[in-house]
């Protein structure tokens, strides 16, 4: 009151109390409508980026179904050309029965590779964890490491299995495996356990060969997995897809 | 006379400066505050215009207002009823009546100046 008074005094009739408040008033007055203007300001430029953020993302996921469509179209290509040679080379050991050992070879290495969808005679295996109580035992003596599944193979491999699958994926030449905990990574693919082994060849050379007393099924029973093998008439093993 | 308008433009300038975001939750409680300073303002001329004008009143109602409105709103998102909705309608209609009357004083005003003139010039 007596600062006003003084202004009113200093300033003569110009500065009255009255107008003073009319001052305030109308700055706070201001203040709101200026301030609730830029916030609007703000929501519509936010709300623009995002649309075209959108718009952005929408296009890209476009570019990348157009891709992988190539990428399917691209490998059914190349599956046809693998079958046309496959076909040329038959003629050829037709023509000339010297040649018909290489080209049985040529077929087992591709199986081998995984180049081609197999189908035949084989074993399966399965590979479980074994039973027990978390509190006393501990887990890394029951479960499946990537070595048991090493053990395996590797017998497979050297009992003449022409082509391997686990848990439904073609184990080629140049896959790896890595132990990643509970699961096995098989190509930067996860498997849980269990762990079912595909391998197609004489299903009878290859009961036996892991049955060898002293073999892989005695050393897997050993580390307390429980292993049940299985003899199949027709197996079927899907060719190596490269995922895009 | 020109106090008012240069604070209004003073308060707009400084509204415009300031860049703090408030959080969205919070533009109800903004759009009532705009309403409710806008209300009082034109009801301030209003009252000027009728004789009636009281700086206490005019001076403790905007700020009554203001926070009465924003209460309204607090309360209302706190007990999830639109009670904002309240608020926003009667500030709505009070600023058009408002509005209104200052028409038609200013509108009664300018016959009355044009009668006199002609009165004038008929003498």
């Amino acid at each position: 009151m007596k600062m006003n008074n003084k202004k009113q005094n200093s300033k003569g009739n110009f500065f009255t109390r009255k107008q003073f408040e009319l001052l305030i008033v109308c700055i706070t007055t201001g203040f709101i409508i200026g301030y609730s203007y830029n916030q609007a300001k703000d929501n519509r430029q936010t709300s623009a980026i995002k649309s075209e953020l959108f718009e952005q993302e929408d296009s890209y996921r476009e570019e990348l179904i157009e891709q992988q469509e190539r990428n399917k179209e691209l490998t059914e290509e190349a599956n046809m050309l693998q079958e046309k040679i496959r076909h040329y080379e038959k003629k050829f050991a037709s023509n000339e029965k010297d040649s018909k050992k290489l080209v049985q070879e040529a077929e087992d290495l591709r199986l081998l590779l995984g180049d081609l969808n197999s189908e035949g005679k084989g074993i399966r295996i399965t590979l479980q964890d074994g039973d027990y109580d978390p509190k006393s035992a501990n887990p890394n003596d029951y479960i499946v490491h990537e070595s048991h599944v090493f053990k395996l193979l590797n017998e497979l491999k050297i009992s003449g299995a022409q082509a391997i699958a686990i848990n439904g994926q073609r184990v080629m030449a140049n896959s790896y495996i890595r132990c990643n905990g509970p699961v096995i990574t098989i190509d930067g693919k996860q498997h849980p356990a269990p762990f079912v082994i595909e391998a197609i060849g004489d299903s009878g050379t290859l009961r036996a060969s892991l049955n060898l007393s002293g073999g892989v099924v005695d050393q897997l029973l050993n580390d307390n997995i429980v292993v049940s093998l299985e003899e199949n008439q027709k197996l079927m093993m899907p060719n190596v897809k490269i995922e895009s | 006379m020109w106090l008012p308008f240069l604070g209004l433009v003073l308060g707009l300038a400084l509204g415009l400066l300031t860049n703090i975001q408030i959080p969205s939750i919070y533009e109800n409680y903004l759009s009532i505050a705009v309403l409710a300073a806008l209300d009082t303002l034109f009801g301030g001329i209003r009252a000027q215009l009728q004789h009636v004008y009281d700086d206490k009143v005019f001076v403790s109602g905007f700020f009554f207002n203001i926070v009465l409105a924003a209460g309204l709103a607090f309360l209302g998102v706190n007990l999830g009823v639109d009670l904002y909705l309240a608020a926003i309608f009667a500030f709505g209609v009070r600023l058009f009546q408002n509005i209104a009357i200052i028409r038609r004083i200013l509108l009664t005003r300018l016959d009355e100046k044009r009668h006199n003139k002609k009165k004038t010039s008929i003498e």
